[in-house]
């Protein structure tokens, strides 16, 4: 056999070997990898909504519990009447909300994001008060930012950046919040700096596709927010006995 | 007693790979003499646990490719031997960094990309290629783990001292008195930030430099 017949014969069989050994540990780990990326949505979830510490590491166990005694994963239709329990395991109508409880009262919701960044989604979740205006946190899961640049968005100085910020004026009217160019203090009028958060040097698109992401999101959204704002909670139709107070 | 256990210990520092294990691990070690790896260094050595992982899973990367290339290495043709050797090593990486995504997820998370880069890391294909090649595989094994535990060794140590200067903790868990901060003590700032490990990898350079020339 000629050297580059057996060099090729080699490469073949390596290749095969290599494959079947990656496939067999991707498929062999996914139970574990899909339950870990649940719990940390759980996590951030919880984190949004102001409900685990910061700067502690929270273990799996005290995060299940709290997701399950704090909050409700519920899906809402477009004029935001909640339609059922969300079932994580299957793809239902309506959009996904949480809501954040206490016993049976609502604290306040927290709606998922999904936006455009400069190098791929980012995902995460802004969590509001029951007054259906102020941001009670906000918090990012995956993303694909560059680290040290647009990465810092899912650092701890700007998550609390967006805490108090409101998602409309006194009026009730819809603005969402945005992300400025630079320090909201300088870049922003002062009658509009509720609406802003700082921006991050050197990841002005990151901020740019964020904002928008998170108008968007926010804006179908509203009719839920409309009903938190005006105090109609019971329109919501929440099911089983835990009836808004 | 004491006699027997000189004696045989006299022998054990005659054998081979005695010898290549000091190497590895003091008079070559890849970080502070060779200075290979640096990247990762700079990078996970900000906390103690992000360390210790990858120091170990460099070190299981590293013998296990050592191991097989050394297995093969009577079969591998000359003209590929580079890619059948990047292949292993990735293989290997790949597994190890799906093992992390599935029972260490916050550790993977802050390693991020960098249990990937162990693929690029001069330390693994240098010894692969200038050891496990030419040698058995036993040897080869040990050599990959000793140059391993070498890297983590330096990477731990780099570690302790920017973690416990920089943020007060070692392993999270804080360790300077709450009464220090009162009396006006102040973590060092720079230490977390990538200047403050190449500070630190200086350091730890010179001091192996120092040690091995008094010999």
């Amino acid at each position: 056999m000629s050297s580059s017949s057996r060099s090729l014969l080699f490469a073949t069989g390596l290749c095969i070997v290599c494959s079947l050994l990656l496939t067999a540990a991707s498929s062999g780990l996914r139970p574990w990898q899909e339950r870990n990326a649940l719990i940390d949505r759980h996590r951030n979830v919880l984190m949004a909504a102001g409900l685990v510490e910061e700067g502690r590491p929270v273990p799996a166990a005290e995060v299940e519990r709290l997701y399950a005694e704090r909050i409700r994963a519920l899906r809402v239709d477009p004029v935001g009447r909640i339609i059922a329990e969300s079932d994580p395991r299957q793809e239902a109508a309506g959009l996904p909300i949480y809501l954040s409880m206490e016993g049976d009262a609502i604290r306040g919701y927290i709606v998922p994001i999904d936006s455009r960044g400069l190098w791929g989604p980012i995902h995460g979740y802004l969590a509001l008060d029951r007054d259906g205006a102020t941001v009670k946190g906000f918090a990012v899961y995956r993303h694909a930012e560059t680290p040290g640049l647009g990465g810092e968005i899912e650092k701890r100085w700007f998550r609390e950046n967006w805490i108090g910020k409101k998602i409309a004026t006194r009026e009730g009217t819809f603005v969402s919040v945005g992300i400025a160019k630079g320090r909201a203090e300088e870049a922003v009028p002062k009658e509009k700096q509720s609406h802003y958060v700082d921006g991050i040097s050197g990841a002005t698109l990151t901020g740019k596709y964020l904002s928008a992401g998170i108008k968007e999101t926010l804006s179908r959204y509203e009719p839920v927010s409309v009903k938190f704002r005006k105090n109609q909670l019971t329109e919501l139709g929440l099911p089983s006995a835990a009836a808004p107070k | 007693m004491n006699g027997v256990v000189a004696k045989s210990l006299a022998t054990v520092k005659r054998t081979v790979a005695y010898k290549e294990i000091v190497k590895a691990f003091w008079k070559a070690n890849p970080i502070s003499k060779q200075i290979l790896g640096i990247c990762s260094a700079l990078a996970v050595t900000v906390q103690m646990q992000t360390a210790l992982v990858m120091g170990v899973a460099l070190t299981l990367v590293v013998a296990c490719s050592n191991l097989i290339v050394s297995l093969l290495r009577a079969s591998i043709p000359r003209n590929i031997r580079i890619i059948v050797q990047v292949a292993v090593i990735a293989t290997l990486v790949i597994i190890a960094d799906e093992l992390l995504k599935a029972f260490m997820y916050e550790v993977s998370r802050q390693l991020s990309v960098f249990v990937g880069l162990i693929i690029t890391n001069c330390i693994v294909l240098g010894r692969t290629e200038a050891y496990a090649m030419n040698n058995p595989p036993g040897r080869a094994f040990l050599d990959g783990l000793a140059n391993g535990l070498g890297y983590a060794s330096v990477l731990v140590g780099v570690a302790f001292l920017r973690e416990l200067f920089g943020s007060g903790r070692i392993f999270g868990v804080p360790v300077i008195p709450e009464a220090f901060y009162q009396a006006g003590y102040v973590n060092n700032g720079l230490l977390v930030l990538a200047p403050g490990a190449f500070i630190m990898i200086g350091l730890f350079v010179w001091l192996e430099h120092t040690l091995l020339e008094k010999k």
